[in-house]
């Protein structure tokens, strides 16, 4: 399959260790992050995680999910850049 | 107001905590001092790490965490494996270690070391307290995790200034987190289209996993295959959610599973799999894996659905939820051909082993005599490799929570412990640890907690004087290479500059000598007459004692499916 750049944007709860936590998820399984940025939004216990990773569709769907399944986590969309 | 410790302890109250494991150390003596006054038990193990297996083995024996505290530093750290081992395996688990002072994190204070950020990537969630008032929400936060979604253990690690300030938060009644809902149940077009599949399904298989047992879905699957007529496989994790004594039952499936498993998992069209995740040591080759299945993977994780295999159906939802709304759309159906296919494969091949050489015990027959001497009622805990294999193999396993295994991470040292913290989890069961020489060494020291609490466990020592496994694939796989994996005085590698002509022994330690060194009984077995004798005698005394069986060194686990192969490239011996 196709490695291709894939846009992920997380909206997570504004708490120590989550920025580490979803990274390390991602670093951990060998993927590299091209570009990261963290930001506030509106609503200050949340913030915006933009990641883009190089990866398969099947890898970046795994990723998703992973996501997804952390306990910070509130929103994870996904498209291909 | 009350200390942040004292907090802590009545928190531990509320969420039920009956039994809590452990080691003290400078950054628990708050909470320490507290514990003379809780409700709960606190059991002292020897090891943080045995302390931490103990509330895994609990957790595993009963469904509810099993709670451990530890200091900072290498308390901290001497948990690692137990939390991985928990995580893997999807055990609920509740992890406290102490920190010290917020003031000095990052300092390299005494003991300190970044819990957190160690622990993060082998457990399911952690907490670095800040204060505490924090303290009675994060234990209700952790247990909510630990419990909800697929299980898994949660680290809690709290300082030591927040231990000894003072507060009046309280226990929350209800917990609900805002980002993390991980209830998720079956559509009614997934239902009806799961219904029509098993009604149409000519060859279908279930395959039942750790999840099965985890949702208390055991009578549910069974109440499925008879209705439907469906033979069932399990994984390791799933040992004990289907009984083996059931013409339907196919046994164990995966690298070491019966032919009849593995074989028609190969050349069924439908195979409903249940709580499982499809791990290397189960699908073997995976590009040749179930290629004539429809298949159907029913999990509460979604990231386990289509990660390893793709999923033709892939339900996210509880599999109890699943199986009780879906029953109703089940026809009632037989598949004589199919079975008496599958029954061909058993007769063909059956599970079985020859005595290589006259008058020594096959380690196949202590788990054998363990069945018959315990009317194959007893919680069976392992430890990791060939016995661990032949335990999951030779053991009719009939109930859920009697087999007690490390799965995903294979954790050597498991056995010992985690049957201590079944032993306290269930006081009424006959529990058997079922370890290699080599396993028993890592956790020995726990065979004290058993002792001095009275526990009737019996750690069963089956010695071959070697590491087992490893020196089956290095015989298998390198050329008869035994580096490092022969325990024995005898087969060592030059590298090792043993000079086997000055050893005055045949191996060490003496487990007679040991066990009773720790206050236990201890018995030797080498005539195969005297082996089921001794377990029954060890096993009607109730008391905590330690059978050392010595077994035929040159034993092997079949059948199996070599690294990489495919389930048609079985080998049997």
């Amino acid at each position: 399959m196709n490695e291709e750049v894939y846009r992920f944007n997380c909206y997570v709860e504004n708490k120590p260790g989550v920025l580490a936590r979803i990274v390390g998820l991602i670093s951990g399984r060998g993927y590299n992050i091209q570009t990261l940025n963290v930001g506030p939004t509106e609503d200050g216990t949340v913030s915006r995680m933009k990641i883009d990773i190089l990866g398969t569709a099947r890898v970046i769907a795994q990723i998703t999910s992973q996501l997804q399944n952390q306990v910070n986590v509130i929103e994870v969309t996904c498209r291909k850049l | 107001m009350r200390t942040g410790a004292r907090a802590l302890v009545e928190s531990l109250e509320k969420a039920g905590v009956e039994v809590l494991f452990g080691y003290p150390g400078g950054a628990v003596l708050d909470i320490f001092n507290c514990l003379p006054e809780a409700k709960f038990n606190f059991v002292l193990g020897r090891h943080e790490q045995g302390s931490a297996h103990m509330a895994d083995g609990y957790a595993r024996a009963t469904g509810k965490p099993g709670v451990c505290i530890v200091t900072s530093g290498p308390g901290a750290t001497n948990t690692i494996t137990g939390l991985a081992t928990a995580n893997i395996d999807g055990i609920p688990m509740i992890v406290i270690t102490g920190q010290v002072a917020l003031s000095l994190i990052g300092t390299d204070a005494f003991q300190e070391a970044d819990t957190t950020g160690i622990a993060r990537g082998v457990s399911k969630h952690c907490f670095l307290v800040q204060s505490a008032d924090e303290i009675p929400q994060t234990i209700a936060e952790a247990f909510y995790i630990a419990t909800h979604g697929k299980p898994g253990p949660v680290v809690i690690d709290i300082p030591k200034n927040c231990q000894q300030a003072l507060t009046a938060a309280k226990y929350p009644e209800r917990v609900s987190l805002r980002a993390y809902h991980p209830e998720s149940t079956a559509t009614v077009r997934q239902l009806n289209r799961l219904a029509k599949l098993i009604n149409a399904a000519e060859r279908p298989v279930l395959y039942a996993g750790g999840g099965v047992i985890a949702s208390g879905a055991a009578s549910d699957v069974a109440a499925l295959a008879h209705r439907a007529e469906i033979p069932v496989t399990t994984t390791l994790m799933g040992l004990g959610s289907f009984d083996e004594h059931d013409p339907l039952a196919l046994g164990l499936s995966g690298m070491h599973g019966s032919a009849a498993a593995n074989w028609a998992l190969h050349e069924a069209d439908l195979i409903l799999a249940l709580g499982v995740r499809f791990s290397d040591r189960v699908t073997a080759k995976i590009s040749e894996y179930a290629q004539r299945a429809t298949l159907v993977h029913v999990d509460c994780d979604p990231a386990s659905i289509n990660k390893n295999v793709r999923a033709d159906l892939g339900i996210v939802a509880d599999v109890k939820d699943v199986l009780t709304t879906v029953s109703s759309r089940v026809k009632t159906a037989t598949h004589p051909a199919w079975l008496k296919r599958i029954a061909d494969w058993k007769r063909l091949k059956p599970l079985g082993y020859r005595p290589l050489h006259d008058g020594v015990i096959m380690p196949q027959a202590v788990v054998e005599a363990i069945d018959r001497a315990s009317k194959g009622r007893a919680i069976v805990v392992t430890d990791v490799g060939q016995t661990q294999m032949w335990a999951a193999q030779y053991f009719r396993h009939n109930r859920p929570r009697h087999f007690l295994s490390s799965g995903g991470m294979g954790t050597m040292g498991f056995g010992i412990p985690a049957a201590i913290g079944a032993a306290f989890a269930q006081p009424d069961e006959t529990v058997v640890a079922i370890c290699g020489d080599g396993g028993a060494q890592m956790t020995f020291e726990e065979v004290v907690v058993a002792v001095e609490h009275r526990l009737p466990v019996v750690f069963v020592v089956v010695n071959n004087g070697c590491l087992g496994m490893v020196r089956q694939w290095q015989e298998l796989f390198y050329a008869k290479r035994y580096a490092g994996s022969i325990l024995g005085s005898k087969g060592r590698m030059t590298i090792e500059r043993i000079d086997e002509s000055a050893l005055d022994y045949d191996y060490l330690p003496d487990f007679v000598k040991l066990a009773e060194a720790h206050g236990a009984k201890g018995y030797r077995v080498i005539d195969p007459a005297k082996l089921e004798p001794t377990i029954k005698k060890a096993l009607a005394a109730r008391k905590t004692a330690v059978v050392e069986v010595i077994v035929e060194p040159r034993a092997n686990v079949y059948p199996m499916i070599p690294g990489g192969k495919s389930v048609t490239e079985m080998v049997f011996d």
